[in-house]
């Protein structure tokens, strides 16, 4: 088989991160190969590289023999690159047969030739062995079915190569099937597919060979995938090297239940979850992307409607209408993790992000609300926090990623919150500020606050949580005490993710 | 130092400049004339209205939408004032009262419709403004409504030391507004849903609140308006208020106030509103064709939006480069 795409030492910076280290993949015609590693190291920006969202980057990538760079996408679908994103990228109100042609729309005398698009997309179709009505309008197809014309578009251009990214996030396990028996016959055909996922079954079932980035470097390029066991590839993607950091025993006895769920169903597909959440502990929710956490966590602030089960917070069972209400009456804090799109106002001040939670306190007659009060709250906040800035008065735009998401952790400790969720506290933030806020929130948890972390790093849960629970496909699937010894946490864990499902949950 | 110099860069002080600069320049190349009592006066008195309703439009666009009523409002809000002294032979107070009111319940209307059926501030003011006019019309006819007390036209032309009534009235409700902006919870919170609606829900803030609260604030300073329409000029007819949708835009968004939202520049729409008129005088002092003015002010509010837009991208690429994340 002749190698259709070559990456050659890929390196790509952005200030203070190294998101590609010096990448090396082989992709051949006819092979489908994995891509796999955690949050942030470095997946996107690969597949950014290769459909020529990002530009520039060191080393080299070479298309079909020669050298290619792409200065737009548009130049990457030409050259024949062609990308399913995890993102729908139809237009829901055109048919199948307009989506797939659209990048080239065939005509007469400047008029849509509609007999010939007709005939280009059933072709499309028919060459993927799908049986969907080309003049279906999308929206009335389901998510599978668009993923399937989505694939089906890609490759009514000459593709050679296919980047699936995350086909499989949002269809369930039969349409997952009826993908894999695609992939297959792309395979048959000739096309080289690199196929990024993060649910390890499915990459054993379809993928032929295997990539794994890690931190920015790939540490196993393009290899058999049959040479490796599960447990290796898990390895090869976590790593040891921030595990192996100092270990910290919380000696604090954890107290009363602050938030207990019982028997928890959620309109987005949670069915009888329960937890536990006892006030100066750290209770880990670990999962990989998509398996739920956010949206419990969600659910439970009132974002998404409860069917049935109880919430209960110091043993009483009450109603969460909206965030409002958790955050003034229950005193539920939630450190969002998306900080930029969620968790603060860019263009307002430190200050003003810090003390929006607690206007309603600081407002005296008339609801005035003194510059001088403010201060005094974020300045306390900064300071314990270690907030590096020269004044509360700056953008919050204008701060680094680490001192944003402390600002964004500030203003719920400002409105001195019993519970505090801390939703993916650490991605896109330097190792030495991860620390600093690993060490922060066990500190809450010592003084008596119930933290529940969710995260997709390993490492980062074993180091600071006490209790883990697994979540897979909105289901707890496995709970354990944390011995803080990584080797020992990451087997259970992962055993846990990879053999649980919801007929055997554990929890 | 650093402080004057980052004043120097504001759209404030430029504004202020501008018209500093325009104000000397008419009046010199008008050898004076424009320096007469009677002059300053008719100046001040005409910003009045531009000063109020582009306050109106800035406080929607301070939760990122659009009020198209502005004129519709105003120009019903001063009919009803107007019929309910000649008809009812109401006490002039009660009917200023009334007018207040009357505004405020509009805005409260717009507002609760954009909430309640979750369309954008865009269709339901268009909806209103085409309502409105109606009513404005059924009320007006094709008449000059002019029977109502003499004290209330006396009122607008009252000066103290050639400063018009009507304009301290603009200038003492812009100071509230400022004030209210700079200091009170629940302004914050109105700015906080026009920054960013996901983070101001998460945050506590409710954003139907918010929308609701900036829509009758609109109403209550078109009110204001209205009131100050009634007292300085003869008469109310259907054309009140038809001309004050493009004047309402260009003040807040020359002064800086974006349209997307969390911004208000209660000083900038003032001062913007200030050189507009600078137009107006320079197209009387000199003789030019009406339609230079709109001309002028249309021109200026692209180039002011053009300009805002590449600032605030070159503030994206700058905050970026400095902002230690990776894109991940």
């Amino acid at each position: 088989m002749s190698n259709v795409l070559v990456v050659e030492e890929l390196s790509k910076s952005f200030p203070g991160v190294k998101a590609l280290d010096k990448v090396n993949i082989t992709l051949r015609a006819g092979e489908v190969q994995a891509l796999l590693g955690e949050n942030g190291a470095g997946k996107s920006t690969l597949i950014k590289i290769l459909t020529g969202v990002y530009q520039t980057a060191e080393g080299q990538v070479i298309l079909n023999g020669s050298p290619v760079s792409f200065d737009s996408p548009l130049a990457a679908t030409k050259a024949g690159i062609g990308v399913v994103h995890q993102e729908r990228n139809l237009i829901p109100y055109f048919s199948v047969a307009e989506n797939i042609v659209l990048q080239e729309q065939p005509s007469r005398f400047g008029l849509i030739d509609v007999r010939k698009r007709n005939e280009k997309a059933r072709k499309a179709l028919d060459s993927l062995g799908l049986t969907i009505d080309p003049d279906e309008i999308v929206q009335n197809l389901s998510v599978a079915q668009m993923q399937l014309v989505e694939i089906a578009k890609a490759l009514a251009t000459e593709t050679r190569v296919l980047l699936l990214d995350e086909p499989t996030a949002s269809i369930s396990g039969s349409e997952a099937t009826k993908l894999f028996s695609v992939v297959a016959k792309l395979r048959e055909q000739g096309t080289a597919v690199l196929f990024v996922s993060h649910k390890l079954e499915e990459v054993f079932e379809v993928c032929d060979t295997v990539t794994v980035l890690r931190d920015g470097e790939s540490v196993i390029e393009s290899s058999p995938l049959a040479d490796y066991s599960r447990s290796e590839i898990v390895a090869a993607m976590v790593g040891r090297t921030l595990a192996d950091r100092a270990k910290r025993f919380r000696d604090v006895e954890p107290g009363e239940p602050a938030l207990e769920l019982r028997n928890v169903s959620t309109v987005l597909g949670h069915e009888d979850v329960s937890l536990s959440l006892l006030k100066g502990e750290v209770l880990g929710l670990y999962g990989l992307v998509g398996a739920g956490r956010s949206e419990l966590v969600r659910s439970v602030l009132g974002l998404h409607s409860i069917l049935s089960g109880q919430i209960l917070l110091n043993g009483q069972v009450v109603k969460i209408g909206d965030v409002r209400e958790a955050l003034h009456r229950y005193r539920i804090g939630y450190v969002t993790e998306n900080r930029k799109e969620e968790g603060l106002f860019l263009e307002f001040t430190i200050n003003r992000n810090i003390a929006v939670t607690v206007w309603r306190k600081l407002q005296a007659w008339l609801g005035v609300v003194s510059h001088k009060k403010e201060t005094e709250v974020s300045e306390r906040f900064v300071e314990s926090l270690g907030i590096r800035i020269s004044s509360v008065n700056q953008l919050a735009g204008n701060l680094s990623g680490g001192n944003q998401q402390k600002v964004s952790l500030a203003k719920w400790l400002a409105a001195e919150t019993e519970i505090i969720v801390i939703d993916e506290p650490t991605v896109g933030i330097d190792v030495r500020t991860k620390a600093n806020f690993h060490e922060l929130i066990m500190d809450l948890a010592d003084q008596g606050m119930a933290v529940l972390l969710i995260s997709s790093d390993l490492p980062e849960m074993v180091s600071i949580a006490d209790r883990i629970m697994v979540m897979r496909d909105y289901q707890f699937v496995g709970e354990f005490a944390n011995s803080k010894d990584y080797a020992e946490m990451s087997t259970q864990v992962m055993e846990a993710i990879q053999t649980g499902s919801k007929r055997t949950a554990a929890a | 130092m650093k402080f004057i110099t980052k004043y120097l860069r504001t759209t404030e002080f430029s504004l202020s400049l501008l018209f500093v600069l325009g104000f000397i320049s008419l009046a010199l190349t008008s050898g004076g004339v424009l320096l007469s009592g009677q002059s300053i006066r008719s100046f001040l008195a005409y910003l009045a209205i531009p000063i109020l309703i582009g306050l109106a439009q800035m406080v929607v666009l301070a939760v990122g939408q659009l009020n198209l009523a502005v004129g519709a409002m105003g120009g019903a809000t001063a009919a009803v004032m107007a019929q309910m002294m000649i008809v009812w032979e109401t006490p002039i107070w009660v009917a200023m009262l009334s007018g207040l009111f009357v505004a405020t319940l509009m805005g409260a209307v717009n507002g609760f419709l954009v909430v309640s059926t979750g369309l954008n501030g865009f269709i339901i003011t268009l909806g209103t403004l085409t309502i409105l006019e109606g009513v404005q019309y059924a009320l007006v006819r094709s008449f000059t409504l002019n029977a109502y007390p003499d004290a209330v036209k006396d009122f607008g032309k009252i000066d103290f030391f050639n400063i018009p009534s009507i304009f301290i009235v603009a200038i003492i409700t812009a100071v509230i507004v400022a004030w209210f902006f700079r200091t009170n919870v629940v302004a914050r919170r109105v700015l906080a849903t026009g920054a960013n609606p996901l983070a101001a829900r998460l945050s506590g803030v409710s954003n139907p609140l918010s929308i609701f609260l900036a829509h009758t604030l609109s109403g209550a300073l078109i009110g204001v308006a209205a009131i100050v329409t009634i007292t300085s000029l003869g008469g109310i007819n259907r054309s009140i208020g038809g001309d004050w949708l493009l004047s309402s835009f260009a003040a807040p968004i020359i002064a800086g106030v974006l349209m997307s939202g969390g911004v208000v520049a209660v000083y900038g729409t003032v001062m913007a509103a200030a050189v507009i008129r600078l137009v107006d005088i320079a197209r009387a002092q000199y003789s030019l064709d009406p339609s230079v003015v709109n001309f002028t002010i249309g021109t200026v509010v692209l180039s002011t939006v053009a300009l805002s837009e590449w600032r605030r991208r070159r503030a994206e690429v700058i905050r970026q480069r400095f902002s230690e994340d990776s894109d991940e």
